[in-house]
């Protein structure tokens, strides 16, 4: 550990960008160290085998060293199992890339954030319902980022009932609905469809709409001013799925 | 000690080179200016010329002198085929190929969404022009195979669907001549994914 050297450690490449003549810099996103900064030495040469290797939306085992801000690649191992992503997936793809680049702090471990990172795109890569794996993500990462509130209990500490509605927002424990206007960054929902959430079920078209709308509403709330390029693409093609 | 203003901007121009940064500038500076100003001279007017002469063809979106470059205004090309390309250096290594004879458009760049570059950026709008003209009849897109240009052909490919138009992807796979035993994991993998049936 003395020159910060870390081995074989699974991790995706969430974004790549040349570096000098012929060397990429990586935004990695790795199961214990979070996501960092490293500097693939010739990795934009034309034989350079890390071409066919460091490539976004694969499940890759990376080892590096250096104790700097930008750290630098030893090799890159392929794991494998997951197709190229293409057409829409892609873009989807972008878009759980970009939330991560935008809400996570570089060299802030999340290991539970990397299996959420992992089982989406592997939804991606395999042909799931795409708006049911991008909420299923969404809502993994609010949680890990500490921001969402249990889905099942209420502010009472009791457990949510199927048949009433709750008042839900950011960073606040549900609560049951009374009737009357509902405040604003705050939506009511059935309990049924926040226990399917709560499930990580998201098989019905209702449970996918008002996941959307509320992930919409706590997303907004840690993004603050930032837009998102990707759900500018994907609007401009029509495709954010229901 | 300060450097004289006038050799602070070169060295500050330089830097707007992709992979130059301070102290390569400064390398460069020093070269240009005590070693090889007669090269100096050259670039200064070849940039000057160039910039001063050069715009987009207007069919193919290329670099040009003329409003149409040599390539469209070839009437032998096949003029119902329309082959999108990221760069004029793509452009150039297809013609080199020799495999194609119809026409192109040179996209200019390729969309990254992470970087902030959209579809104005890369000219979609102007290709959709070139695309709809009546004439074209197929669209290769043969942007790169990364991320980025599988997203911008994705893109592509919604923006013509639906228009009565062919639209083809070149293919991905294992490199001619290339022997299994020395090609990246990526590159086998996916070529085993996309394998085509025979007979
Ligand atoms: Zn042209």
């Amino acid at each position: 550990m003395s020159q910060g050297r870390v081995d074989r450690q699974p991790a995706y490449v969430l974004h790549a960008q040349p570096y000098r003549e012929t060397s990429l810099l990586l935004d990695v996103l790795t199961r214990e160290h979070g996501r960092i900064a490293l500097v693939a030495r010739g990795a934009r040469r034309p034989r350079s085998d890390l071409r066919g290797v460091l490539l976004p939306f694969q499940p890759l085992l990376l080892a590096w060293f250096g104790k700097s801000e930008v750290r630098t690649l030893h090799t890159a191992d392929w794991q494998g199992g997951v197709p190229q992503l293409s057409g829409l997936p892609l873009v989807c793809g972008f878009y759980l890339n970009e939330l991560l680049i935008k809400l996570t702090a570089r060299d802030d471990p999340h290991p539970e954030t990397f299996g959420v990172y992992a089982e989406a795109v592997r939804g991606l890569a395999s042909g799931g319902l795409l708006s049911s794996v991008l909420r299923r993500f969404e809502l993994g990462l609010v949680r890990t980022l500490g921001y969402a509130p249990a889905f099942d209990v209420d502010s009472n500490g009791r457990e949510v009932e199927p048949d009433v509605p709750y008042l839900c927002g950011p960073e606040q424990a549900l609560q049951r609905w009374q009737g009357g206007p509902v405040p604003a960054q705050q939506q009511v929902i059935e309990g049924r469809i926040l226990l399917a959430m709560a499930g990580g079920d998201f098989s019905e078209l209702a449970t996918r709409r008002e996941a959307r709308r509320l992930m919409r509403l706590f997303l907004g709330q840690l993004l603050g001013a930032q837009s998102l390029a990707t759900r500018e693409l994907l609007q401009s093609i029509s495709a954010l799925g229901d | 000690m300060k450097n004289p203003p006038s050799l602070d901007q070169l060295i500050s121009a330089l830097k707007v080179l992709p992979g130059v940064g301070p102290k390569s500038a400064q390398r460069m500076a020093f070269h240009l200016l005590q070693r090889d100003q007669a090269g100096a001279d050259r670039l200064a007017r070849a940039l000057d010329r160039a910039l001063a002469n050069l715009t987009h063809c207007e069919r193919c979106n290329t670099f040009s002198e003329t409003p149409l470059c040599n390539l469209c205004a070839e009437p032998a090309r096949n003029q119902h085929q329309l082959c999108i390309v990221e760069m004029p250096a793509d452009l150039l290594m297809l013609e080199q190929a020799r495999c194609y004879d119809g026409l192109y458009f040179v996209l200019m760049g390729r969309l990254s969404p992470i970087d902030g570059i959209g579809p104005k950026d890369v000219n979609l709008d102007k290709l959709m022009v070139r695309a709809l003209d009546g004439v074209v009849e197929e669209v290769i897109i043969a942007t790169n195979f990364t991320a980025e240009g599988e997203v911008t052909a994705h893109m592509i490919a919604e923006l013509l669907k639906d228009r009565g138009l062919a639209v083809s992807r070149i293919a991905r796979g294992m490199p001619v001549g290339g022997e299994l035993e020395y090609v990246d994991s990526g590159t086998l993998a996916q070529a085993l994914y996309e394998r085509r049936q025979l007979g």
